[in-house]
């Protein structure tokens, strides 16, 4: 009896929680769908009537909102494909391979846990402008995809690490060299870790803001965070536009934490429990 | 004899190719977009340099001095402490008792909620920023409601154009955005409390606030270090979301290091000044990290 109290208790506590954390969330869904005046006269509640006026504005006539999309989905790609494969191949070689200064090379790696990137951005725009990598996309995917590897090999090497000496020793007795263990053990085995890595540096990348904000100066490579800043200074008073656009800048990274939201938990927490 | 010293140092060098091969373009990248930047920065800080040209004006401390003498600096130092003062008395306790009461027992919804917790931290910054412009607008915002509905007049309030509210308010939407992630990495650590402790606690007659101080809080005592830890560091990198909220205005209330960074160093071309406060950013970080690590990280609880 008093569990099923306790229960009850709990589940109202949480829907009050739950409700006040979606509030903003809920605000940008439902205005998008107002017409113009009615974002004002009715700002939080339901829209009434329902409009789609702002989201064809968006998606059919005016805006550039898919080509920040694809400038986003293609920088974010890059990166993940970048980090992923150096990141996996870098911790292979620290994690399975015995050679002399390899923990100076894992520690090394890891002191980038403690650069953030506000206090490199300043030289790091200096070094892409000598690279002649100022204006350009590369340049924030190159950028983004250093500042993944910290947490990315951190991530692999741990998780290499737990993979037993006899499943190596196996895979060299079948004749097999240290490439055909990784292809062929270490990648299948590694799909938990590789999805924690991809989920982490996609959620980074694609809400990324201050690097392409410094990097990138024509508004044509604009990647989604900086179209919704820009998009907001032009719109001052079109507040359902705004919405809208923020929902839909809001969707994919909302569909993908669904789908994954394990992994990106996992990943997060992983320093968090003990043993 | 001689040919199986061979063996071995061929052995050696293709060994020593394939980790090459293998750490190089990992090691490369961070190397010159990390590594070689945040050096270059402490460089630069020494230097009064518009980022053209060649650094000549060398400046010693000077740039420290100007920052620390330049009262916008002090603002947003102070800033900065106090959203890691603020966040650490009211947001990581709020988090820690929601983790107990919702992230133990799993009751109808607590998954479903506990994605919802967290999905504010998945979001961008910029997003989060712009849309919480909205709800504090001042014809017709939250803040103007609730006031009207107290006050029964038709009194408007604009937070974010308050010299004195705005930077609360930003402060609201940061314990917003972080709250579930914290919440997250408790429930997370909490799995790993011994739930024997407990019981054998509790039959020993121990309040519940017993219970937590003594048994709880230090078998979770990693999934907290790590919570204060990234909180900290977060907290004197917060740029996003207050820069999407007024760019570090009104006049200045709200700065924080890094607005300051943008823009007294990067928007006026003051390459020199820049790094030294990113320098002083940096400082701050690594200061913490050591007296974090040796006092706090290495004192095993349990």
């Amino acid at each position: 009896m008093a569990k099923g109290a306790g229960n009850a208790l709990r589940f109202v506590v949480g829907l009050i929680v739950a409700a006040i954390m979606m509030f903003p969330i809920y605000t940008a869904l439902m205005g998008g769908f107002k017409a113009q005046g009615q974002i004002f006269s009715n700002p939080f509640g339901l829209p009434v009537p329902f409009s789609l006026e702002a989201y064809t504005n968006i998606l059919v006539e005016t805006t550039n909102f898919w080509q920040l999309f694809l400038n986003s989905v293609m920088v974010v790609a890059l990166v993940l494909a970048i980090v992923i494969c150096f990141s996996m191949s870098a911790a292979f070689a620290i994690a399975r391979i015995k050679f002399r200064g390899n923990k100076l090379l894992f520690n090394f790696f890891i002191m980038g846990l403690l650069f953030p990137l506000t206090v490199a951005i300043l030289p790091l725009y200096l070094q892409l402008r000598g690279l002649g990598l100022t204006g350009t996309r590369l340049g924030v995917v190159l950028a983004e995809a250093a500042f993944g590897f910290p947490l990315s090999i951190f991530i692999f090497v741990g998780f290499f690490r737990d993979i037993p000496r006899d499943l190596q020793d196996a895979c060299e007795i079948d004749g097999g060299t240290l490439f055909t263990f990784f292809v062929k053990v270490i990648v299948p085995l590694s799909l938990p870790a590789i999805s924690t890595v991809a989920i982490l540096n996609f959620i980074a990348s694609w809400n990324q803001f201050l690097l392409p904000l410094l990097v990138l100066d024509s508004d044509t490579k604009y990647t989604i965070p900086l179209g919704v800043m820009q998009f907001q200074g032009q719109y001052t008073t079109g507040w359902n536009f705004i919405m809208a656009f923020i929902t839909l800048s809001m969707l994919p990274i909302g569909i993908f934490y669904y789908s994954a939201q394990r992994y990106v938990v996992k990943g997060l927490t992983a320093g968090a429990i003990k043993g | 004899m001689i040919g199986s010293a061979n063996l071995r140092r061929s052995y050696q060098i293709r060994k020593a190719l394939l980790v090459v091969a293998l750490v190089a373009p990992a090691l490369v990248l961070f190397t010159a977009f990390v590594v070689v930047p945040v050096i270059q920065a402490a460089y630069y800080s020494f230097f009064d340099w518009n980022g053209l040209g060649p650094l000549v004006d060398f400046q010693g401390f000077h740039n420290f001095a100007r920052a620390f003498g330049h009262d916008v600096f002090r603002t947003a130092i102070w800033n900065n402490v106090k959203i890691v003062a603020l966040s650490l008395l009211l947001q990581l306790p709020t988090a820690f008792l929601f983790s107990l009461l919702i992230g133990r027992k799993k009751f109808f919804g607590s998954l479903l909620f506990r994605s919802f917790y967290f999905l504010p931290y998945v979001l961008a910054e910029i997003v989060v920023g712009i849309v919480w412009r909205f709800i504090y607008n001042p014809q017709r915002g939250l803040p103007t409601f609730f006031v009207q509905l107290f006050t029964g007049t038709q009194d408007q309030i604009g937070v974010l154009g308050d010299v004195n509210l705005a930077f609360w308010a930003i402060f609201a939407v940061i314990y917003w955005k972080y709250i579930g992630l914290h919440m997250i990495i408790y429930i997370a650590g909490l799995q790993g409390v011994p739930q024997e402790l407990e019981d054998a606690a509790a039959i020993d007659g121990a309040s519940k606030a017993r219970i937590v101080f003594s048994v709880i809080i230090p078998s979770m005592w990693s999934a907290i270090v790590m919570s204060v830890f990234l909180c900290v560091i977060g907290s004197f990198n917060v740029f996003d979301v207050v820069w999407a909220m007024g760019q570090g205005g009104p006049v200045h209330s709200t700065e924080t290091l890094v607005t300051y960074l943008y823009n007294f160093g990067f928007r006026r071309f003051a390459f020199g000044y820049g790094s030294a406060v990113a320098i002083v950013i940096f400082l701050i970080c690594v200061v913490f990290n050591y007296f974090y690590q040796r006092f706090v990280v290495s004192s095993d609880i349990t």
